[in-house]
Parts: structure tokens; sequence; C-alpha cells
């Protein structure tokens, strides 16, 4: 006898694998319009200035172009690769530590303890979230101006001790995260306050933080306006201002232009891969029972 | 080991909410004392508080002759077992054991010998190794009891440490916690609201209620001679019959009458506190088990037998509980011995109370009328 149900299962396996289809589709389409930019820049650092004005290159053109594009950089006055590397290596890497260590600390202050204000104290850092950096820039360029830090690399690192958005991802994990009872058996086995964060909860927040890590090192080696108001000699002169300085008022070498985005992200690609694997769901798993 | 004593302890918090109300509690080194209550009664807050994860409003803590009011956890020589484990999910089990003892910088090789010792007792020298993420939940509330083991402390603290395990395992590490006892001899102080584990384990038990302490006293002697029908009704499963009832004096004999059932209590209870409630509404307690439906002690006990309707029967093998209805109005729960027992759902069945072991109460009060 023929099962009543049958036609029903059928059609609804056959709806299923539609919706199957069609998140494949978007998901694809979104990843194509992630992925393309960065394509087009290492596509084009294949190609000579004429041929990427002329047309779309879709496809890679050849390596003696490349070679050439790359040898072009290392003779322009504004782009000293090694000077560039060193000064973004140096003020991403501290602001990325200061962003996320001082973050994670003040997360943990408001998740853990007890204080007046505490409701008040989260407030106000979610509405310094809204202000945007420009803003402030003004006051920011005048301060650094009397504090003699102008062409230094200071202006750049010690600001990313306060990050809010850091503070708030953070806060957030820990939530859902993090119970308070294995702080108190810390307190209880002998900790003081600074060593059960550095040892108890720095590790159990770790996805978090490489999360965190990823964003902060991301945005400060991308980041081009604060540098270009704060540095103007070449050796203190970050990759993006170097890039920049491949612009020419006469004529750009695209091709070179390209070339040099393209050596500029290659670090950033090192750091995702090296923090990617850190971003493992359910590292606090067995320690509580909820 | 040491002894603990709690004089006057008061927890308020903002708002006026009183957690804990005049705590007084002395414990004696190597005692087994069970924190039980429901839900919000204090008993938490009051562990915390010894724990010195709570700041105490008022009153006094002392461990040993030490003051610990102001004393930090870390200084104050205890070891606590939480009720999730509250494991260093990072930390392998060796290195969850051995932290506290790291911390207090004693050399490797003792370290090692007492993490070794203490994972033999417990039975999971071969978890060492593992993190928390890959052990039962037995398991890792063993790693969390060796933690506290290691330290050697002069109190544990426990609280509510079985309450996540499932029903065979929690009946399992009840059984290894007060064997534990007996090898470490050590001072507990442990928190559940589960009667059965606080009747089984502890040498003496503390009901609260309120933030208040009811009655302090060992498991034996609570069961007997609870103070009030909150106690009553606590302890014990299924819980203690409370009927509306009144008493009667004639000839110096007391007699108990509820619905149209008079029984007549034995010569013992005609002492003055119960002789001055002639005539007045009182709360009448019988055990479960103090009713039975044995045809021969039902005839031989007709002064306090009465009948009941049967609603249900409940067979859970070594026991019988028979759910009744006396004069169609009053519920009753009777454990009656399954071997014996004739009893049919829908049937009218004649019950006798063991007059020996009921218990009187003030109406207005509810306290015990026999102290």
């Amino acid at each position: 006898m023929r099962n009543r149900n049958e036609p029903k299962l059928t059609s609804l396996s056959a709806s299923l694998r539609a919706r199957t289809v069609m998140i494949y589709v978007v998901v694809g389409l979104l990843a194509l319009l992630s992925i393309f930019p960065f394509y087009y820049m290492f596509i084009n650092s294949s190609y000579s200035s004429y041929h990427i004005l002329k047309q779309m290159n879709l496809l890679p053109g050849t390596i003696k172009q490349l070679v050439m594009n790359i040898k072009s950089l290392s003779g322009h006055p504004e782009f000293n690769f090694a000077i560039g590397f060193e000064n973004s290596l140096i003020i991403s890497t501290a602001a990325t530590f200061l962003s996320v260590y001082f973050s994670a600390l003040t997360a943990y202050g408001i998740k853990v303890y007890q204080f007046k204000l505490r409701n008040a104290a989260f407030l106000f850092i979610m509405v310094v979230l809204m202000v945007p950096a420009q803003v402030s820039i003004t006051g920011f360029v005048t301060e650094m101006m009397s504090m003699n830090l102008i062409g230094t690399k200071w202006p750049l690192i010690i600001p990313a001790l306060a990050a809010p958005g850091t503070v708030f991802f953070i806060k957030q994990y820990l939530d859902s995260s993090l119970s308070l009872d294995i702080i108190e058996a810390s307190r209880i086995d002998g900790a003081n306050e600074f060593y059960t964060f550095n040892r108890i909860c720095l590790p159990i927040m770790v996805p978090a933080l490489a999360t965190m890590a990823i964003f902060s090192y991301v945005a400060n080696w991308n980041n081009f306006f604060t540098p270009s108001i704060i540095l103007s000699r070449l050796q203190d002169k970050t990759l993006p201002l170097m890039v920049y300085g491949l612009y020419s008022d006469r004529f750009t070498d695209y091709g070179q232009v390209f070339a040099g985005l393209s050596i500029s992200v290659l670090p950033l690609i090192v750091v995702y891969l090296f923090l990617q694997r850190f971003i493992i769901q359910g590292v606090s798993a067995g320690s509580v029972k909820e | 080991m040491a002894s603990l004593s709690l004089q006057h302890i008061y927890k308020k918090y903002e708002g006026g909410v009183v957690a804990v109300s005049d705590f007084n509690l002395e414990i004696a080194d190597k005692e087994f004392i069970i924190l039980v209550g429901p839900s919000g009664c204090g008993k938490s807050t009051t562990l915390r508080m010894i724990a010195g994860l709570e700041d105490i409003s008022e009153g006094e803590i002392y461990i040993g002759d030490r003051l610990i009011n102001d004393v930090l956890p870390k200084d104050r020589d205890i070891a606590m077992v939480f009720q999730n484990y509250a494991l260093y999910p990072h930390m392998s089990v060796f290195d969850n054991m051995a932290f506290g003892l790291k911390l207090r910088k004693l050399p490797k090789d003792d370290i090692k010998r007492r993490v070794s010792e203490a994972a033999r007792i417990l039975e999971i020298e071969h978890l060492l190794e593992r993190k928390p993420k890959a052990l039962s939940g037995g398991q890792r509330q063993r790693v969390a009891l060796g933690r506290a083991i290691v330290r050697d402390p002069k109190v544990f603290l426990m609280d509510e440490p079985l309450s996540n395990l499932d029903a065979k395992l929690r009946v399992q590490m009840r059984v290894e916690i007060t064997k534990l006892h007996q090898r470490l001899q050590t001072t507990i102080v442990y928190v559940t609201h589960d009667q059965t584990e606080a009747m089984t384990m502890g040498t003496r038990i503390v009901v609260m209620k309120d933030g208040f302490i009811q009655q302090v006293d060992s498991p034996t002697e609570l069961y007997e001679h609870p103070v009030n029908t909150f106690v009553a009704g606590f302890i014990g499963m299924p819980p203690m019959n409370f009927i509306n009832a009144s008493i009667h004096v004639e000839d110096n004999v007391v007699y108990v009458a509820f619905e149209n059932t008079t029984i007549k209590l034995p010569a013992r209870y005609s002492i003055p506190e119960v002789l001055d409630h002639d005539g007045k509404e009182i709360i009448f307690g019988v055990r479960p088990e103090a009713i039975t439906d044995d045809a021969t002690y039902v005839s031989q006990h007709t002064v306090t037998g009465f009948s009941a309707d049967v609603d249900v029967v409940e067979l859970l093998g070594a026991e019988t509980y028979l759910y009744v209805t006396v004069n169609g109005s009053l519920p009753l729960t009777a454990r009656v011995d399954p071997t014996t027992s004739q009893s049919r759902v829908g049937e009218v069945v004649a019950l006798a109370i063991d007059a020996n072991r009921i218990h009187l109460f003030d109406k207005e009060t509810e306290q015990s009328i026999i102290s």
C-alpha cells in the first residue's frame, strides 16, 4: 500500500533542496563581492598602467610585468617597503596589543565587579563608540602638538588603549562564556585579582581576543586618516601613506600602485591566518555546568 | 582543621532586602554541617559569607580563634566546591588541582605528591592529563573535590555540589563525600536544598527559611522532633500530613479530633503543654509511615483508627504510597508495606495512626507544642 505521507515528504525535501540552493547562491554572491576587489588588485599588479587604464582585466597578466612593477617600487622616492613595513608593524602590533589587553581589562571589570555606576560606565563607553574619530581630530592634534609628539608613533599607539567597540564585544562574549564561579574559585585558591585576570580569565577570552585582534590589526594597518596628519617624514610613514605617495599630479603608474597595495596587504593575510585558528568556539566547554 | 563560629550574622542588601538574619552557629572541629532550606532561604549567602565572597553586614565569623570578617578569601584557608564545578577550562585536571598549591609556592615534588594522593582517593588518576571538557559530569565534580582536598584547608565549603548530577550519580557521590569526610576528618559546611542529602550526610543539620535558622539538630532529632511545621514539612519524603484538629481532655486523657474522627493519644502526651490546649485548635502532624493499613495493627489500635477513600496507590517496590481522603475532604498520604497492604483504588480502607509518632503544633505560632 502506498504511504499517504510519501508525496508530502517528497515535496518537503524538494522545498528544502530549493532553499539550500538559494542559500548557496546568495552566500556565493556575497563571497564574490568580498573577494573580487582583492582579486582585482592582485591581477592588476601584473599589468602595466596602460593596460589597467585601457580595459578591465579579469585574468592575470605577465610575471615579467609583475616583477617590473615591484622593481619600480624600490626606485620610487616616496616608497620604501622596509621602512614602511617596520613602521606599520610597530604601530599595528603595539596598538592591537594595547587595545585588546586593556579592553579585556575594562570588560572584565564591568562584568566581574559590582560597583556604583557600573551600568552608567558601560553606557558611557557605548556613547563614546558612537563618536567618530574625525570629530575629535582637531583637539587631538592640538594636544599632541602641545605634548611635542607630532611626527612620532605615540599618537598612533597610546589612544588604542581606549577601544569602546572592543570593550563592548569582549563584554558580550564574557556575558555568555564566563561563569563568575570560576573567578571566585580562583580567588579562594589563593590568586589575587590581577593573577586571576591574566591566568584564568584571559585564556577563556582567547576567541574574543583573537577576533578583536584581527579587526584591530587590520584597522591599524590600513589606517590612513590619523597617520596622514601625524606623520610627514618618509622614515616615519606607514605603508598606506607610502602607497599614497605613489600617486602623482603628473603621472601615476597604476601598475606600481597596485603592486604597492598588494605588497602592503600581504602581512595582513599572514596575521589573519595566524589568529584565525584561535577563533574556536567552546573554549570554556566543560568548565562549568549551566 | 578548625572549628567555625558564626555570631549574629546579618546580610542586608541595598534596598532593604535582608537575606540572612541573626545567624548564630557554633560548628565543631571535624563536624559535617548541612545548611538546608528552600531557594532564597539564605543558605548559599551564609556559605558565601564564610568563604569571603560576600561582605558581612553585621556579626562576626571566626575560623578557630581568628576573626575573619575582613580577611580576603585567599587568606581564610578554606576550600570551596561549586555547584557548577567551576573548573579552569584551559587547564588539565592536574593543573586544576595544582593551581592553589602553585600559588602557595609549594615545592614541585610536594605538589605532585599531594595531587597524586588526592587523585588516588577520588579514583581520577587516569584523568590527570585531560581537560575538563573531556570529562563526564561526575568526573568533573571529582576534580572539583580534588582541587579542594589537595589544599588541606581548615574548612571545606560545598555549595550544592551534587545538584547538577543525575540521580544515580548523585547517590554515588553522596556516599563518596561521606566517606571522604570520614577519611579526611575535616570540618565541612555543605549547602543543599535536597533534604535527602541533608539527612544522609550531615552530623548536624541547619534548617533555614527566609534568612532565619529554624532548627539546628542531628538528622534523627530533626526528623523525630521538628520544632515547627516548616521543619516538619521540609524534612521527610513524602512530607508530613498536617491536619487541622482540636484537642479535648477528659480525665487527663488527650483526644485529637479531626473531621468526624477522634483518636486517643497515649498517656505520655498528658503533659501540661498539651493539656493547656484543651478545647483549642491545633495542627496535628502525622508522618506517612505513622499511618498504616495493616489489618492486624488496625484491629489492635481501634482508638487511633479511622476510615478513608483510596484515591491513588503508588507502588515503589520496597514501599507503597496511599493517597487517601478522609470524610471526602481531608487528603492524607500513608506509606505502607506492599507485602501486607490490601488497599485498592476506589475502596474504603481502614487505617490506624501510630499515636506514639504524632506531632502537635500550635495553630497560631506553628511551633511544636511538645518540646
